[in-house]
């Protein structure tokens, strides 16, 4: 038998039958879809992430109120720690003797920035640094300069600019110009080097300013904690300083033996495996959604084909008197109801490749410019794999009655 | 008979019994029959007669219950499905009441499906399609669809059909019965046509006058040969 007209034969079946035929490939299709779509998003995610994760620097940790991904009911418990404060920082600065390296920013969102000439979107981040930022963490100036120890401890009104704010000086030098946030105004002093984007989120549109004045203006109402990093001298010091610096921590809490931490510490390495788990937890959501709307889908071939075998016994009856043998008619329908899957198979698989490739590239539009879209090969070929599997697994029982029907029978049906 | 050729169907004895329930049902009782090669045989009967078993069996469609079956001196009582299926692809060309024409196919590609089942080359199929209906004289007609033709064209279809593969018997169940009369003779005269080049036709019908076209008439009532008589009115052609 030609496979040929085994395929046209589905593919007239499923245009005499629009509407079953749709729901049915649609199911399929939702089921590759997912898996495409996560699969291409989070691997064109992962491949930049390592690299771009965050601004903390190599041989770096960082100390927070509650872990900077939360997953889980345990907010509440993150919600009673104690405030990280500036003085817990210069308690730690003031007992490790493993570094001093010690930096404390805080972070607050959704600001808009004027200038003279222009106002930005309201979405800049606001960081309030102190004068060891630049050493601790992995941001750089591009130029101008960074803050002195005088202006962050009296609070001057000085900033530095992310280079996502540069088109609000119409091309002029920002250096020595003045900007304007929520009714404070500063006098620009530096601009960052261009970092691009984790996660779509964009880290040049952001404005530093020195801590003690972050925090008399713009310290969020609800979470005043500060952030600590702190970086050890070298590649090995890194555990002797992750154990002093937790040591200390739950001294300057007055923590006893018996009870855990209050606050988090991560080595920046840390960090990245949080951002691959939350990918790699995607990725397990959408497989099992997909695999499972897969099966259902199979479900929907199966009663598909038997409606179809139904509606066709006259038809298998004449096949069967003009000498078609059992496999002949078996293959003819397992063809067409793996033609079904992989036509459903199909239109995921291009709806998850626009999804994620259009994801691709608003985010490297926005945020991160240096993002390649990845194939998602594997996802490609396991749909594939998978549509066949399930028009043949689903397919086969309508198949295998459509084989054994009593061409007397069959013929006489109405 | 009086031909010269082969016996190409040797029935003895058979018997078809079916299990309605507790109820068994005799649908043939100890017939015979023996069909040589170009005969032009009516089978005719009321209904339960067991006539239309007695063609599902001939048509290799369904096996005895008892007695033996000889096709070509092959002992089909005994086969497997699949054996009949080949038997049915090799000798028997089917030509049904109701045409049985596959509706998304061309005439053609109705035509082609017998030799498809038989594994013949795409090439040698079309070849022997479209020659075989040339010999309907649907030349012109190769690419409708059933529903583009006719009924008479489309009983042509079928009966191009049936010839394509070379049959050793064409067997056919009211042929004319979906059909005017005037296209009823029309067809009537085309199986007139094929016997006369040589072809085994063995026509079910209750109608004499389709019967008539034949030139010996098997009889059936009760499950049994009432008379099986050599046709005396068939047209000398």
């Amino acid at each position: 038998m030609h496979v040929i007209e085994s395929i046209i034969m589905a593919l007239a079946s499923v245009r005499s039958h629009m509407l079953r035929s749709s729901l049915t490939l649609l199911s399929i299709g939702i089921g590759v879809f997912a898996i495409i779509a996560s699969s291409g998003i989070t691997g064109t995610l992962t491949q930049t992430l390592s690299s771009q994760l965050a601004d903390l620097g190599e041989n770096s940790m960082l100390i927070q109120r509650t872990p900077t991904l939360q997953f889980g009911g345990n907010w509440r418990k993150y919600q009673s720690r104690p405030d990280l404060t500036p003085e817990i920082a210069r308690g730690l600065r003031h007992q490790m003797t493993t570094t001093q390296l010690i930096s404390v920013s805080n972070t607050s969102n959704g600001y808009t920035v004027e200038t003279t000439a222009d106002a930005s979107n309201p979405d800049v981040a606001v960081i309030g640094i102190d004068d060891l930022y630049f050493q601790v963490n992995a941001v750089s100036l591009q130029q101008g300069r960074s803050f002195t120890e005088q202006e962050v401890t009296l609070g001057s009104n000085v900033a530095i600019i992310g280079t996502d704010l540069l088109p609000l000086f119409n091309g002029t030098s920002p250096l020595g110009q003045r900007i304007k946030i929520r009714n404070q105004e500063f006098i620009v002093v530096g601009v960052l080097e261009r970092k691009g984007g984790v996660l779509g989120q964009s880290q040049d549109n952001r404005v530093l300013l020195p801590l003690s004045i972050f925090i008399k203006y713009y310290s969020s109402r609800w979470d005043t904690s500060v952030d600590i990093a702190i970086k050890a001298y070298g590649k090995d010091a890194v555990s002797a300083t992750f154990e002093e610096a937790v040591g200390i921590m739950r001294g300057l809490r007055d923590l006893k033996p018996w009870q855990e931490n209050d606050f988090e510490i991560d080595l920046n390495e840390a960090l990245a495996g949080q951002f691959n788990n939350l990918s790699a937890a995607i990725v397990v959501v959408a497989w099992v959604s997909g695999i499972g709307a897969l099966l259902a889908a199979g479900i929907g071939i199966m009663n598909m084909m038997l409606v179809s075998v139904k509606e066709r016994t006259r038809e298998i009856g004449v096949r069967k008197a003009l000498g078609a043998k059992r496999r002949w008619i078996t293959r003819q329908f397992l063809i067409e109801s793996i033609t079904l899957c992989q036509l459903g198979g199909f239109t995921g698989v291009l709806g998850g490749l626009a999804v994620s490739y259009s994801a691709t590239l608003l985010v490297r539009s926005s945020a991160l410019p240096s993002l390649s879209f990845v194939w998602p090969l594997e996802a490609i070929i396991f749909s594939v794999v998978a549509c066949t599997v399930i028009g043949v697994g689903f397919g086969f029982y309508p198949a295998w009655k459509a084989a054994r029907l009593d061409p007397i029978e069959a013929l006489r049906y109405e | 008979m009086e031909s010269d050729s082969t016996a190409i169907i040797q029935i003895e004895n058979i018997a078809k019994v079916y299990e309605m329930g507790e109820e068994q049902v005799h649908a043939l009782r100890d017939v015979s029959l023996t069909i040589n090669g170009n005969e032009y045989i009516a089978l005719m009967g009321p209904s339960g007669s067991g006539k239309s078993t007695l063609m599902n069996m001939l048509g290799c469609l369904d096996t005895p219950s008892s007695g033996s079956y000889l096709f070509k001196g092959e002992n089909v009582s005994e086969m497997s499905d699949d054996d009949l299926a080949e038997i049915r692809n090799r000798e028997i060309g089917f030509v049904f009441q109701t045409f049985n024409l596959l509706p998304r196919a061309s005439a053609l590609q109705n035509v082609e499906l017998p030799l498809v089942y038989s594994g013949m080359s795409k090439r040698d199929r079309l070849d022997r399609a479209a020659d075989a209906l040339h010999r309907v004289g649907l030349d012109n007609r190769m690419d409708h669809r059933p529903n583009e033709l006719s009924g008479g064209q489309r009983q042509r279809v079928a009966i191009a059909r049936a010839l394509v593969t070379d049959p050793a018997i064409i067997l056919a169940d009211e042929p004319t019965g979906n059909l005017d009369s005037r296209t009823g003779q029309d067809i009537m005269g085309l199986f007139d046509e094929l016997w006369k080049a040589g072809n085994t036709i063995i026509l079910v019908t209750h109608e004499e006058d389709i019967a008539r076209h034949a030139h010996r008439i098997v009889r059936l009532r009760d499950g049994k040969v009432e008379s099986d008589t050599e046709n005396a009115h068939a047209p000398l052609v």
